[in-house]
């Protein structure tokens, strides 16, 4: 048997396969789907938005426009430079604590890289919360300071006030910078070192070659971090609450609680997009300039250059300093509140929110990573450009602060819950009540707009390394429709599915704004738990519900470094 | 077709078994309630226990009058409890209410009760001066007395759209007028210790801290934090202040209400009427007003004892419809002199 017969042969069988495929697509429609089935997505996903948009152009043409007008110029101030700062610390802090535990080895640099990330587990709410029962006037800190002292008021001493713009800017970029830090760790490991090594012997010293090659070759993975991190700076409800600052996300929800005025908050809200359209087109942009970035040499490995006794007991501090302020202060305030507080009342409190929460997480989770599923498969390589285009759109939920996609919400699931009543009477004379609006249908549909581009892209990268070779093989075998989904996807795809979920699940115990204005009358999560006692000034008795809010934001962070390691 | 349609809507409704219909029992009423457990639940156990009629209570947060606004004509609440005239004057504005249908409601003066009675007051919520004990001589304070060239630096507040600060800028509206509350809430801005932010009680720990010699709050904090078992520290918080009621000796303190509406589609409108009758009786009050450490409504119930220990309350007699009225423009001016940017000058 010669080897060009077998090619043919091959070539042959590969040929009526395909044909094959390429026939039961056609008759199953399962292989280009309709763009129709991405585009109600994008409907049913850009709800919110929509409606806002709506009421923004209605109330402004009722001529219902002052409130917007006087808010406005402040709350986009005081939002710009909160923004601004936050960019700029977490910028700077996250590149230069990656560039070191990627370039260089120093004492503890093993438990430091992945230890790095663990803020990521501490929402900003709580680090707000925290950070003012550490630094406020009857906290620990000046507690010390009054007592060497001997002073007894703040007029004997100064000390920085931590409720203050200043303050919020500090805390949240505190908890924020991994954001910087994971991308630009990402950026460096898939980088190759030949570059560095090039610098170098051209004879740059470490900082000269930071400075001309690695602060501009790791632009577009700074972009993505600190993008991210200003799109959780506007999301954030409860720290600028709690600091005072007048943030646009804190106005819209005064706007709509304290004053009632919907058509004011639309306005602030329709305003609250537009900064972040244009966040999201700067990151855009950003990353076209990648060409250059992705050079990858694999022959020459990333190398850890040993830092001297002095230099490497720096970088050390610094890593352990950043580490300790994002998450060791935090968390070990919350610990010592808690500690404190354990009483059977506290227990209670936090039992029936936290049993409440992991219903609703768990829920949120299916209702997430169901939806995502469907949306990875709509926008499988082999779908068309434009429907990938709808999907794109339909996930960029997570970049719309909570308090504006749950304003969006209130009204269209009041309406339909009005109609479908009034059709239920008109069929049946039957008064279902408030079956959206009322439960946590609206709370899992916020949830599913928020966090769809969470469970989207874990599926969507999952489908992309399986491949279709799976599916083609279930489709000549006869396999089709639904059940190709739950025999073929389901299967290949559950560490995916699984990983999602758990992902969505953190998202959701973490959530605060949305589930405050969404939540069913009468439900406690933790986080509103959290919230609620923190604005009447008895954070400490929530101290336990926050902790454990905490301790499940760490286990998608232990899970991660739990699989890089496994892998490598 | 529609047959059939008609036997699966009546299906969906044995499986679902939905929970307004589940609310909707004859011998209950359902309470939406703004006010925290630890006060409520006494009360409606005790209703009850006299009547019979079972309350199912859901505790909400912010925005709770929006809520039923947004439920409309499937809302089944019966009766709203909850605080601020603001709120109050919202649901009548709103239409979610509709006039109560009580006796007791001639228990209640004129001026805390809507004329039409859509809306009534429960207790009294006197907003106050807290005053440092260390920093502050002066026993008896006005409004204007705090605008003055003396307090430069030495105030504070939470922030001056909070529902409680635009009833008192309101209520001001209603006594002066527009152009001096303008003067008047401008000097108050320019006299501010740091820029407004947190709550009541954040306000009296500045003081204890020495950033503030002057905060406005309400008095019932004073009671929470001394009395504060959890949070012992809160004490000490509020041992380093004494309450001064501002007009005492002239026209009078600002007082904002609690109250009760009925639900404009309240579906036990009957049972509701009967339990705001219930809550507006001397023993009702009683508990209802002192738990909170508020004052009572009803003429003639007293305030606990530690409350009377600050003082007199002489309430300002502005009606709070009148009150309510000015709210818009009160809003509009705390945004017109960014009060919640602190002192300009």
């Amino acid at each position: 048997m010669n080897s060009s017969s077998t090619r043919v042969r091959r070539t042959r069988r590969a040929a009526i396969v395909q044909t094959a495929i390429e026939s039961r697509r056609s008759r199953t429609g399962t292989g280009r789907p309709l763009p129709v089935a991405a585009y109600v997505l994008v409907l049913i996903m850009g709800l919110p938005i929509l409606w806002l948009g709506w009421a923004a152009i209605g109330s402004a043409l009722g001529g219902d426009n002052g409130l917007a007008a006087s808010m406005l110029p402040t709350a986009l101030r005081e939002t710009a430079v909160l923004m601004a700062w936050v960019g700029l610390t977490t910028g700077v802090l996250g590149l230069f604590s990656a560039w070191l535990v990627t370039h260089f080895d120093f004492p503890g640099r093993r438990i430091l890289e992945w230890a790095l990330i663990l803020p990521l587990a501490v929402p900003t709410y709580l680090a707000a919360y925290s950070y003012v029962e550490f630094l406020d006037f009857t906290g620990p800190v000046q507690q010390l300071v009054r007592l060497l002292t001997g002073a007894t008021t703040l007029q004997d001493y100064w000390f920085p006030t931590i409720k203050s713009p200043s303050g919020a800017a500090f805390v949240l970029s505190m908890v924020l910078y991994p954001y910087v830090y994971a991308a630009c760790r990402t950026f460096f490991l898939m980088q190759s070192a030949s570059i560095d090594s090039a610098a170098r012997t051209l004879g740059a010293n470490g900082w000269r070659t930071f400075f001309s090659v690695t602060l501009p070759l790791s632009r577009p993975a700074i972009v993505v971090g600190v993008t991210l991190a200003m799109m959780e700076v506007v999301n954030d409800l409860g720290a600028v609450q709690y600091f005072g600052v007048n943030s646009l996300t804190a106005v819209i929800y005064t706007t709509w609680i304290n004053r009632s005025n919907f058509g004011g908050a639309a306005q602030l809200a329709v305003t609250i997009v537009l900064v972040i359209a244009l966040l999201i087109f700067a990151e855009q942009r950003a990353r076209q300039n990648r060409v250059y970035a992705t050079h990858r040499d694999s022959t020459v490995p990333a190398a850890h250059l040993r830092l001297g006794r002095g230099a490497g007991w720096l970088a050390t501090a610094f890593c352990s300093t950043l580490l300790f302020l994002g998450f060791g202060l935090p968390f070990g305030e919350l610990t010592f509140l808690a500690s404190r507080s354990i009483t059977p009342a506290t227990l209670a409190m936090t039992a029936a929110a936290g049993l409440t929460t992991l219903e609703l997480a768990m829920s949120g989770a299916v209702v997430a990573v169901g939806i995502g599923l469907l949306a990875a498969k709509l926008s499988a390589p082999r779908s068309s450009g434009s429907a990938r285009g709808a999907i794109r759109v339909a996930t960029l939920g997570y970049a719309i602060p909570g308090t504006v996609l749950a304003l969006g919400l209130l009204q269209p699931l009041g309406q339909a819950d009005l109609w479908f009543n009034r059709l239920t009477m008109w069929l049946a004379q039957w008064r279902p009540g408030l079956i959206l609006s009322g439960s946590i249908a609206a709370l899992l549909y916020v949830y599913a707009i928020r966090f769809l581009a969470l469970s989207h892209s874990t599926l969507d990268a999952a489908m992309r390394r399986r491949g279709d070779t799976m599916l083609d093989a279930g489709r000549v075998l006869g396999v089709k429709g639904f059940a190709l989904l739950w025999r073929i996807d389901l299967p290949t795809l559950s560490p995916a599915l699984l990983a999602a979920g758990t992902l969505v699940f953190v998202e959701i115990v973490k959530e605060l704004p949305a589930t405050l204005l969404l939540r069913p009358l009468g439900v406690e999560t933790l986080a509103t738990l959290v919230y609620a006692r923190a604005n009447v000034s008895l954070f400490a008795e929530a101290s336990l519900p926050a902790l454990g809010i905490v301790v499940v934001g760490l286990i998608p962070v232990l899970l991660s470094t739990h699989f890089s390691q496994r892998r490598s | 077709m529609i047959g059939s349609t008609r036997t699966l809507a009546i299906l969906a409704a044995l499986l679902v078994g939905s929970t307004s219909a589940a609310l909707a029992q004859s011998s209950e009423v359902n309470v939406y309630s703004y006010r925290e457990p630890g006060l409520i639940q006494p009360l409606l156990d005790s209703f009850a226990e006299q009547t019979g009629i079972k309350a199912n209570v859901l505790f909400a947060g912010d925005g709770l009058i929006e809520r039923v606004e947004a439920e409309g004509e499937l809302s089944p609440v019966d009766v709203i409890l909850t605080v601020d005239i603001g709120n109050l004057a919202s649901a009548k504005d709103k239409g979610v209410s509709q006039p109560i249908g009580a006796a007791a409601l001639e228990r209640v003066p004129a001026e805390y009760r809507d004329p039409e009675g859509n809306w009534v007051a429960l207790s009294l919520r006197a907003r106050v001066f807290y005053a440092s004990k260390d920093r502050v001589t002066e026993t008896a304070l006005s409004y204007e007395d705090i605008a003055g060239p003396a307090w430069k630096g030495r105030l504070c507040t939470r922030p001056g759209d909070h529902v409680y600060n635009i009833g008192l800028v309101a209520n001001r509206i209603a006594v002066w007028g527009l152009d001096k509350t303008r003067d008047w809430l401008g000097k108050v801005r320019d006299n501010l210790a740091f820029p407004p932010n947190g709550n009541d009680r954040a306000q009296v720990k500045s003081i204890l801290e020495g950033t503030c010699d002057l905060a406005i709050g309400n008095t019932y904090y004073m009671g929470l934090m001394l009395n504060n078992e959890a949070e012992p520290e809160q004490k000490d918080w509020a041992a380093a202040a004494r309450i001064v009621y501002p007009d005492a000796e002239g026209a009078g303190t600002q007082v904002n209400v609690s109250g009760a509406i009925l639900a404009k589609y309240a579906p036990n409108k009957d049972n509701g009427e009967k339990l705001i009758e219930f809550l507006l009786s001397d023993d009702a009050q009683q508990i209802y007003a002192n738990g909170n450490y508020e004052y009572p409504v009803v003429p003639g119930v007293n305030p606990t004892e530690l409350v009377m220990s600050w003082g007199t309350l002489n309430p300002d007699k502005t009606p709070l419809t009148e009150v309510a009225a000015h709210r818009a423009e009160a809003a509009a001016l705390v945004d017109e002199l960014k009060f919640n940017e602190g002192a300009q000058n």
